[in-house]
């Protein structure tokens, strides 16, 4: 489990799985406040990753790890990249 | 009709205009970078818009056409001609929609049918030739690729070339062990990258983590091959494909300053204005210069009397000011109504496609002077004429190709459109070098019909001859094509050009093409006019068609016949007057010398005797309406200065 609460904060470390995506879920469901650390994630699993898109929560980080500090936090933090209107495709 | 569908109306022509321009560029070159993205955006946008109401065939078959676009993009489908062909079909099919939607605000009742018939063929061709299903979700659109160089304009600008890539996982790809994050971690010099939402995500309490919803856009400095390999397992979710240079070298360029290029097309700042509010403005302008002309008539009163010579003076010099200040809004109102010959002339590619297609003919088509402006009214009034006019060049100019090699000409006939500012006139033409017009069979054929009597015909130069064509009623079609003898001949032409305030001349060379001369007016809605007296009465006479004014004395006027004549600088000129054109009773007073106004009609130039000249004025014409549109000899009335009514004759038409 790569995932786990820490008091109102939820903590991602390491290597992130599908099956983290659940209760990552859960804890932003029931509250949509919570902060995300993610300064120890080495990896999103992409279900991982588009709860917290979904989401967009305050987060803790930056990640250490260079790929998703680089190309996949932006995406969290951009307005641009993650609009909630539909693509015109 | 609301505004939001009035507002779809006017971009869906032009998105079509503009898919129409550019499908016929790629017809020329296939390969063209530029109108293939432009042909794909154009559609693209008008799907989009399309989506916003409840057409769904028209959009059924846009998106079908978008899709091939989207292949032809991709170097998936080859831009044949029978690809093309068919683009242009479900375009052309769009038009008329979109003209049936503007008349009744539906789809016409066949529409789903043809929807689906169009994107059916659109669909046929989009597989023909094509890898494995290679698209997934929209095609790749090059608007996406610039922003991303723009992100990050230094990797891009240092990399030789780059490799677009847009991934889309399916939703149940989780179920299948893929993680799309993974794999774009796994793709190397990655310059760009931009994730995104396919859908709106749902309500937090809806959210299903295991459904993907990702869309993946990005770009890459390495080998297209190495990327390939990295997706093989998942061909169906995304495309690749090497962004051309040109487009990354104008990206990487452009993100050194505004995006212009991106942002589709940079056009010059302009704003959409509903032609009623210019020609309100028009219209506003226009009785300002009458209200203007009324001060001139009281400046005028109060300086004829002795009493008020100052206030007068300065009543003059106010009216002066005023008159500047009116002619500088006038032309600035003008101005706004002035469009480019293009907004016509774009028209005319896809047209003389069609009619050379329907005839068998091939032709070269070329334009020039699209950017040669004149009034709205004018422009636009050119388009059926010019038509008429290209249909005939098609039809009767171009010989068949046999023929043409024979006589030592290119297969293909070579048609120009050109237009040009002459002064404050606009000439437009359309040169072919087709077989020409026969004077001999032109002669003849105005024999038959009796277009004029044989007498004249004798005496008539080829030139003056062949102007002939232009006859009321006049055709030389041996047969009636589909297209052109259906009656409408060249005199069609002409009188439209001549209710603008034009006129039409042809030359011709027999066996080595025609020329057809339209000159008109750079703008219809004001005119210059001279007023001249008969007794009591005004009247006003169209400045255009007057050469100079004149007095001739009474022992000069030479009696032929029934009519009279003068002599002007050695040459004799037909002397008419007036008063007789207008069946009024001369006046009795035998003055020494007559005045007379020298204008150019169609047979040379003709003296009009008048009792006296009266001052020239630009007026607004308003044409006859109701029970006096049919008045002979009356072009129009204007209101003067004094509240009276001046009728504009028309000096052909009362000569006859």
């Amino acid at each position: 489990m790569s995932v786990h609460l820490d008091g109102n904060m939820v903590v991602l470390e390491g290597i992130c799985r599908v099956e983290d995506a659940e209760p990552l879920l859960r804890w932003l469901q029931a509250d949509p406040g919570r902060i995300v650390d993610l300064s120890n994630a080495e990896h999103l699993h992409a279900a991982v990753l588009q709860v917290l898109m979904a989401f967009r929560p305050s987060l803790k980080g930056p990640p250490k790890d260079e790929f998703l500090r680089g190309w996949v936090m932006p995406a969290l933090l951009d307005p641009g990249s993650c609009d909630m209107t539909p693509e015109t495709g | 009709m609301d505004d939001l569908l009035q507002h779809f109306i006017v971009e869906a022509r032009e998105l079509i205009q503009q898919a129409t321009d550019d499908l016929l560029a790629l017809e020329r070159d296939p390969n063209a970078v530029v109108p293939m993205d432009g042909a794909f955006r154009a559609v693209h946008t008008l799907k989009g818009s399309v989506g916003l109401f409840d057409f769904a065939p028209m959009g059924l078959a846009l998106h079908a056409a978008e899709d091939v676009l989207g292949a032809l993009k991709e170097g998936r489908v080859r831009a044949e001609a029978d690809v093309i062909d068919t683009l242009l079909d479900c375009i052309g099919q769009a038009e008329r929609w979109v003209a049936e939607i503007e008349r009744t605000g539906l789809l016409p009742p066949d529409a789903a049918e043809e929807g689906y018939r169009l994107a059916r063929v659109l669909r046929s061709h989009a597989d023909e030739n094509s890898a494995p299903a290679a698209a997934a979700g929209s095609p790749v659109d090059l608007g996406w690729v610039k922003d991303l160089i723009a992100q990050s304009p230094d990797a891009a600008a240092q990399a030789k070339s780059l490799v677009a890539i847009v991934y889309t996982p399916r939703s149940d790809c989780f179920f299948s062990g893929d993680d799309p994050v993974a794999l774009l971690r796994s793709i190397p010099n990655l310059v760009s990258v931009r994730i995104s939402n396919r859908e709106p995500w749902p309500p937090v309490s809806e959210i299903d983590p295991f459904a993907c919803n990702l869309r993946i856009e990005a770009l890459s400095s390495a080998a297209l091959d190495a990327i390939r390999a990295i997706f093989r397992f998942v061909p169906d979710q995304v495309t690749i494909h090497e962004v051309p240079c040109s487009a990354s070298d104008r990206a990487a360029t452009g993100a050194a300053g505004p995006l212009e290029e991106a942002a589709g097309g940079a056009r010059g700042r302009t704003l959409r204005v509903d032609a009623v509010r210019i020609d309100h403005l028009a219209d506003l302008v226009g009785e300002m210069v009458v209200a203007k002309n009324a001060l001139a008539h009281l400046s005028g009163q109060i300086r004829d009397r002795l009493e008020h010579k100052d206030l007068a003076q300065a009543l003059l010099t106010s009216q002066a000011s005023i008159s500047r200040i009116v002619a500088e809004l006038h032309r600035a109102v003008m101005d706004v109504r002035m469009m480019p010959m293009r907004d016509i002339f774009r028209r005319f590619p896809r047209a003389v496609r069609d009619i050379a297609g329907a005839l068998g003919k091939a032709v070269d088509f070329s334009m020039e002077g699209e950017d040669v402006e004149a009034d709205k009214s004018v422009v636009e009034g050119l388009f059926e004429p010019l038509l008429h006019v290209l249909r005939n060049a098609i039809d009767h100019g171009a010989e068949p190709e046999e023929a043409r090699l024979k006589a030592g000409k290119p297969g293909r006939v070579k048609v120009t459109l050109r237009a040009r500012r002459e002064g404050d006139r606009v000439a437009v033409e359309i040169e072919d070098d087709g077989r020409g017009i026969d004077p001999a069979a032109v002669r003849r054929v105005a024999g038959e019909q009796r277009v004029t009597s044989a007498d004249e015909l004798e005496r008539m130069s080829d030139a003056e001859i062949i102007n002939l064509i232009f006859a009321p009623g006049f055709s030389t079609a041996s047969e009636v094509t589909d297209l052109s003898g259906r009656g409408v001949g060249m005199d069609a032409v002409r009188s439209a050009v001549e209710r603008m305030g034009g006129q039409v001349s042809v030359q011709s060379l027999l066996g080595h093409g025609t020329t057809i001369r339209l000159s008109l007016p750079l703008t219809i809605v004001m005119a210059r006019v001279m007023a001249v007296r008969i007794g009591q009465e005004l009247y006003g006479i169209p400045l255009d068609g007057v050469i100079e004014t004149t007095i001739v004395p009474r022992s000069r006027v030479i009696p032929v016949g029934d009519a009279e004549a003068f002599v002007l600088r050695d040459r004799t000129i037909p002397l008419i007057r007036l008063s007789d054109l207008l069946e009024i009773s001369r006046s009795l007073e035998l003055r020494s010398s007559m005045k007379v106004v020298v204008m150019a009609l169609d047979d040379g130039p003709v003296g009009i005797a008048v009792d006296s000249f009266a001052e020239r004025m630009d007026v607004l014409m308003r044409p006859m309406s109701g029970i006096l549109s049919g008045m002979p000899g009356v072009m129009g009335t204007t209101l003067l200065g004094d509240g009276n009514v001046l009728m504009i004759l028309d000096i052909p038409e009362l000569i006859g």
